[in-house]
Formats: structure tokens, C-alpha cells, sequence
């Protein structure tokens, strides 16, 4: 059986999966995906099953980070070199 | 705010935008489902006494201070004046297809009182009361509306879990499972996410062995649905091993409402029409917000996204314009 962890585990955890970032930020599952295809988020990829495991405290200030930036009117190019994705 | 338990989540995307007041055809369909996620909760919390795939439960069971009102409703009313009850999951999760409405109406209370004190839920204006014809007949009808921000973290990461490769938790499995029996399937995945979903529901069936008790159970009943003849025919052609084909693709329970929201000028232009729109819905107690402007606007009225497609509508031999809402999934 493999259950959902509760938030107090996911907190506690160094990674995440891009469901529990979800959870974490109330950000959608779209953009994260976006942000992750785009390079602007850091993630690890097992071999075995192909599931992206995101370091929790990083991937957070990352997206506080583009989400400020947006705020700021930058596009996405823009962010990206920025950030130096 | 606390963490939601599984049927707990379950229920706040099944009752949200449903009447409050009136037992619906959508809405029986709903608390069916939210009181197989009752059974599936405590199943997964090993609430039943197991002899192989035997699970039991006895009257004295009933009563535990730290059982929810809602999983304790549920049993009752499977139990009735047996002393015990035994089965297969699968025996337990048919039941709740022969609840009768007082039965459904007594297990909705419970879940919406468990979700009120959770602050998940609130009653508003139905948003079916901004439609002309129930305006000019000043009917008013109310609605459940889950909590905005945990609503969206629900939905997100559920379909993160199912659209992403990997493993699923059992949760998600479940909760898959629960969404196709309830139709909700089709509110939060687009047609093309579908197609991916239908691949991991397959890939499920070959990896899981929870995926393979559960999938194939069905507890809706097709007796409820408009499309019953049509998908009938549909069904002994397309049907596969996983239920794809058209009968994925058509929800078996069609869930939206058709609106029409009539504007205050006769030939309204796009600006005009989005403004007496946003105008009428916000007064009604709705949260509006536009997503895309253009000549076909999307916007977000509460935790559901329509498109707003101008269109006129014959009242009285004179023709009404405004807009017709149609519901848009939310995989935006």
C-alpha cells in the first residue's frame, strides 16, 4: 500500500512530488509543470520510475521568487534570465 | 485550517455548485459516491475487522468518540437492525447503491455539517438564480460552494497525481475511481487529459492490486442518466476493459446547467457584455473573475470556469440578448 503523506510529513520531508508542491504553494499542476519544463524549477529524476522529486525548501523559494517577479511585470523570458535558468 | 480527511475531500469536490435544498438526480449521484468515500475511509484506516478479504463490522464498533459523524451515518444505515455486517469491499461499496433518498439526505447533512465546522463549505445563491427565466419568476435557490483556495489545492494535486508519471498513492487511486463514478471526471480534466487518463487507469489495472479490486466496480446507476439509451448502444460497441472508448469520452452523467444571463443593452458589445455580466453575478453573491477577455470570455464564477458565449434568447416573441455560460473544464 502506498499512502498520501499528510501535510506534517511533507513539511518535514527534504523531497517532494509535484502533487505535495501543489499542496505546499496552491499553485496549479499547469504551471508548475510549465515552470518545471522551462527549467525554472529544480528537480531530481529517478531512473527506475521516471517520478520528478522537487527539494522542497529550493523549489519554494523558487516559485516565491517567479511569483514576485510576475508581480513585477516580467514575462517569462524575462524571469527565466533572471533567474539564469 | 485542518487537514481534510479522504472522505472529506471527496465530498468538497462532489457537493460543490450542487443544489442545497433539492435531492437532484446529480446530487443522489454525488452522496452515493460520498458515502462509498465513507467506506473507503475507514477501510484504508483499517477500521474493519479482516478475516482474508472478508471485512466485518459489528453495532458495538459504532459510537468510538474519535469516528466522524459522517463514517458513523454511513454505517448505521448499512448496518440497519443487523448486529453485524460482512463482505467484500466490493460488497459494501454496492450497498450504497440501494440508500434510499432519506437515507441520502440524512448522510448529506452529516458530511455538510463535518465540512461546515471545517470551514471547507458555505451555502450561497444558486448561481442558476441569475438565469432570466429564474429571475423573472423570482424563484431563489441556493447552493453548496466549497472552499475556494483548499478546493483548487484539491483538484491541482489530484490531477497532478493522476496526469504525472510514477507511482499513485492509494488515495489517488481511490479517489479516481470515485470522480469516474460521479461524473466529476469530466469537470476537472480536459478531453485530450482524458485519453492520458484512460492510459494510467490500463497501467493501474496491470500494477495495482488496489486498482484492480476497485476499477472495476461500478455504483452508478445508468437508469439516472439522460444519455442511458444513447450510451447503452455506445457501450456494447466501444466497451473495453477499463470502460474507455465513447463512454469515456460522453461523461455518463452530464453535470452542467445551461444559463442564460441576459445583458441590459440590446447589441452589446464585448466590453458592455462582460461588464452587465460580471455586474449580475457579483450581486447574486458569486465570485467573478476573468480568466481570457475576448469575444468569447472565460471567467471563473465561484470554483468553476465557463465560457461566456453571446447569444439571444426568444422571450415572449422578442429576442433576449446576453450571454449562455457553458461550463469549460478546469484543466486551464
Amino acid at each position: 500500500m502506498s499512502r498520501q503523506r499528510s501535510m506534517e510529513k511533507i513539511l518535514a520531508s527534504e523531497f517532494v512530488s509535484i502533487g505535495e508542491l501543489v499542496r505546499l504553494t496552491g499553485s496549479r499542476y499547469s504551471t508548475l509543470k510549465f515552470y518545471t519544463e522551462e527549467g525554472m524549477l529544480p528537480f531530481v529524476q529517478e531512473h527506475e520510475n521516471l517520478t520528478r522529486r522537487f527539494p522542497r525548501v529550493e523549489a519554494i523559494a523558487k516559485l516565491n521568487e517567479i511569483k514576485e517577479l510576475k508581480q513585477q511585470g516580467l514575462s517569462i523570458p524575462e524571469i527565466k534570465a533572471r533567474m539564469g535558468a | 485550517m485542518k487537514e481534510l480527511r479522504f472522505a472529506q475531500n471527496f465530498s468538497l469536490i462532489a457537493l460543490n455548485a450542487q443544489d442545497s435544498l433539492h435531492l437532484t438526480t446529480t446530487k443522489k449521484v454525488s452522496l452515493r459516491c460520498m458515502a462509498a468515500a465513507a467506506i473507503l475511509e475507514i477501510y484504508l484506516d483499517n477500521g474493519f475487522s479482516r478475516t482474508g478479504e472478508i471485512l466485518s463490522f459489528t453495532k458495538q464498533d459504532l459510537g468510538h468518540s474519535s469516528m466522524p459523524s459522517y463514517q458513523e451515518k454511513v454505517l448505521k444505515t448499512l448496518l440497519g437492525k443487523k448486529e453485524v455486517i460482512s463482505g467484500t469491499l466490493s460488497h459494501y461499496l454496492t450497498k450504497v447503491l440501494r440508500l434510499s433518498k432519506g437515507h441520502l439526505k440524512e448522510m448529506e447533512q452529516a458530511f455538510a455539517a463535518s465540512l461546515e465546522e471545517a470551514q471547507a463549505i458555505e451555502e450561497i445563491p444558486a448561481l442558476l438564480g441569475c438565469d432570466l427565466e429564474f429571475v423573472t419568476a423570482g424563484i431563489s435557490m441556493k447552493e453548496y460552494r466549497s472552499h475556494p483556495e483548499l478546493y483548487t489545492r484539491l483538484i491541482e494535486s489530484l490531477r497532478a497525481e493522476i496526469l504525472e508519471e510514477g507511482t499513485m498513492t492509494d488515495e489517488a487511486i481511490l479517489m479516481l475511481w470515485l470522480l469516474r463514478e460521479s461524473s466529476c471526471l469530466y469537470d476537472l480534466f480536459s478531453r485530450e487529459e482524458l485519453k492520458r487518463v484512460a492510459v494510467q487507469i490500463q497501467q493501474l489495472l496491470e500494477d495495482s492490486a488496489l486498482a484492480k479490486q476497485i476499477l472495476p466496480i461500478t455504483i452508478h446507476k445508468f437508469i439516472e442518466t439522460a444519455y442511458k439509451n444513447f450510451l447503452k448502444i455506445k457501450r456494447d460497441v466501444m466497451s473495453t476493459p477499463t470502460g474507455s472508448g465513447l463512454n469515456f469520452i460522453f461523461p455518463v452523467l452530464e453535470r452542467s446547467q445551461s444559463i442564460f444571463i441576459e445583458t441590459e443593452e440590446i447589441f452589446p458589445n464585448k466590453k458592455d457584455r462582460l461588464r452587465d455580466l460580471k455586474v449580475r453575478i457579483e450581486e447574486k453573491g458569486h465570485d467573478f473573475t476573468v480568466i481570457r477577455e475576448g469575444e468569447v470570455p472565460l471567467v471563473k464564477i465561484d470554483n468553476v470556469l465557463y465560457e461566456a458565449v453571446p447569444s439571444a434568447t426568444p422571450y415572449y416573441q422578442v429576442a433576449v440578448h446576453g450571454v449562455r455560460l457553458r461550463k469549460y473544464p478546469l484543466s486551464l
